[in-house]
């Protein structure tokens, strides 16, 4: 690897932290409207509502930090993207977060005012800002991997299943954000204080949480199971190709340049160990055999798994497609 | 960009007409040629005009665009490169380097040695590489400020630094590797094709200095200058032909040795770049 990479990790986190942030709305905006009258669905939505603020914000500076301009000193000539629309996926992707926090940002306020409940006076609003943020929140998600998808250039990158991979990925990294967060926030007692401070419903590990917990752990272990399929196809139709499609991939392969981080890192810690893992504590329920319990190692375990894999996702396709060698010249 | 070349313009810098005129672009040419030119102008407008209805009978789209670029002639700057005739001198990014007062550590304009196979067979051949001014520049599509583009008049695809952010994104789509951030601004930067000397009639410093004369440059469109001549008549290459840019960058004799491939699995190829980058995209 004797050449320099263009994109670094302030691209790759960016990436992630979109992505989480876009899935994380989109889980707290989706828990909102199945579970309206029950508080503690309304309770994971504000978790999710307020995590992914700040995720996608910072995942956005990062972006900022990266770019050319601001490292040499020009620190605002990125206004520049919001002179013109151009078909470029990073113009489109730049409005598009415009259009997200417009939306979002609102929406995440109305859980934030004191006593915010789920029939408080915003809850119309609430409702009604829900379904546009999934939207947006599905677009921010794809739209992470149309922006690397967009070049010939990088055949590892330019299929267009990246995007998919991308969606499923952020998807499940923001299912697994929202029910970490939930549990840093009860575990360092920051929950307990806004249920002082700001007369927030303090949080309860009752039935209703439970069944939240099991909707979320199930979907989760789709999720994984949608990402393993995308992933199949994304190395399948790379395989079928020729030149360099099949020159990119090798990077994964074993034997290639970022194939240990792949395979250890996404598809044994990332993949594989946490559906194993979901599936065990969802199927009883699932299959009506038994009952499902928000314990153990569902509660930190796998989301920290499942979290942590998507990064390094982010990281193996980011820099495997700058490292990977085009065929000819 | 075009602030600069009006600063330059009205400098009062004087430019020796008679020295590396461009055959092909006739600059207040005062010389018997201008009426051959439009008496050709004419023909080639008639030959539109049947070609255009030509291509109402084949419907196809190709037939219908050359018919349109017959009729009105657009200027499309390329360059030849004739490895045969390069001798790995280095010249041309020298020249490049201080026409252009390009930041130490980057170019413009490079030139690779590819060395290959084993006593007593063996070869040393030249690259010289450079943006290829593609005639669908991947770079031009993914820029999010309009920053960079192909000039209409005459086709060479330039960076507006008032734009640029310096996103990087136009370095990832260039399958050449063309595209550098120079350190001072932030900028991206890149060959064009001495966009200051060409709008004054002049061919590009590393063309003016080239030694052997392997780098030819011109309009591909008009069939009097060089480098149509050239291709009229001989077989020639352009770069990474299957990703579809259309480069008006043209070889003739290059060597296109791909040092990843299986071929060269058992056998001696390495490529030296000459540059930061020490191996190719």
């Amino acid at each position: 690897m004797e050449n320099e990479l263009v994109w670094g990790l302030p691209v790759i986190g960016y990436l992630f932290l979109a992505g989480l942030g876009a899935g994380a709305m989109v889980t707290s905006a989706t828990l909102l409207l199945i579970g309206e009258h029950k508080p503690a669905y309304f309770r994971f939505a504000r978790y999710g509502a307020i995590f992914s603020i700040p995720a996608v914000a910072i995942g956005t500076l990062f972006l900022i930090f990266e770019l050319g301009t601001f490292q040499a000193g020009y620190w605002f000539k990125w206004l520049n993207l919001f002179t013109t629309i151009t078909m470029s996926p990073m113009s489109i992707g730049t409005w598009m977060l415009v259009i997200f926090f417009i939306f979002a940002v609102p929406y995440a306020y109305t859980f934030m005012v004191s006593e915010s409940h789920n029939k408080d006076n915003l809850a119309a609003m609430r409702k009604r800002l829900a379904l546009p943020n999934i939207i947006l929140g599905v677009a921010v998600a794809v739209y992470t991997g149309v922006l690397l998808g967009a070049m010939p250039a990088r055949p590892l990158w330019n299929s267009p299943l990246l995007a998919l991979l991308f969606l499923v990925s952020a998807l499940s990294t923001g299912v697994a954000s929202v029910l970490l967060f939930e549990w840093l926030s009860v575990k360092t007692g920051l929950s307990d204080w806004f249920a002082e401070k700001r007369g927030w419903d303090k949080n309860q590990m009752d039935d209703e949480h439970n069944d939240a917990a099991y909707k979320m752990a199930t979907s989760g272990a789709v999720l994984i199971a949608l990402e393993m399929l995308v992933l199949s196809l994304f190395f399948l139709y790379a395989h079928l190709a020729v030149g360099n499609a099949v020159r990119a991939i090798d990077v994964l392969e074993f034997g290639g340049a970022m194939s240990t981080l792949f395979w250890v890192g996404v598809v044994l810690l990332g993949l594989a160990i946490p559906i194993v893992l979901e599936a065990q504590q969802v199927m009883p329920r699932f299959t009506g055999n038994g009952t499902y319990t928000h314990s153990g190692m569902m509660i930190v375990l796998v989301p920290v798994l499942v979290v942590v894999g998507g990064f390094i996702l982010r990281y193996v396709i980011v820099v495997g497609g700058q490292i990977a060698k085009l065929a000819g010249i | 960009m075009k602030k600069d070349i009006e600063d330059f313009n009205s400098s009062g810098f004087s430019v020796d007409k008679s020295l590396d005129r461009i055959p092909a672009v006739e600059l207040n040419s005062d010389d018997d040629s201008i009426s051959d030119s439009s008496g050709r102008r004419d023909f080639l407008m008639k030959l539109g005009v049947v070609a255009a209805g030509a291509a109402t009978v084949i419907g196809g789209q190709t037939a219908a665009v050359a018919a349109q670029s017959l009729g009105k002639r657009k200027i499309q700057y390329a360059m030849v490169i004739d490895t045969r005739r390069c001798t790995g001198c280095h010249g041309c990014t020298v020249a490049c380097k201080s026409e252009n007062d390009i930041p130490l550590g980057y170019s413009k304009s490079w030139v690779e040695y590819i060395e290959k196979g084993e006593f007593p067979n063996v070869g040393r051949s030249f690259l010289p590489r450079l943006c290829n001014q593609c005639s669908e520049p991947s770079c031009v599509d993914v820029c999010p400020t309009g920053a960079t583009f192909k000039r209409e008049e005459d086709g060479i695809v330039v960076v507006d630094a008032d734009k640029c952010i310096g996103c990087k994104y136009c370095i990832q789509a260039c399958p050449y590797d063309a595209r550098y951030v120079n350190p001072e601004t932030g900028t991206v930067d890149k060959c064009d094709f001495c966009l200051h000397r060409v709008s004054q009639g002049l061919v590009p410093s590393c063309v003016n200095t080239c030694e052997g004369h392997a780098r030819i440059f011109g309009d591909i469109n008009d069939p009097e200058s060089e480098v149509y001549k050239l291709l009229a008549v001989n077989s020639y290459s352009v770069l990474l032909k299957g990703m579809g840019t259309e480069p008006n960058v043209y070889y003739i004799g290059a060597d296109l040795t791909d040092p990843n491939s299986d071929m060269y699995e058992n056998s001696y190829v390495r490529i030296e770049t000459h540059r930061r980058e020490q191996e190719r995209r």
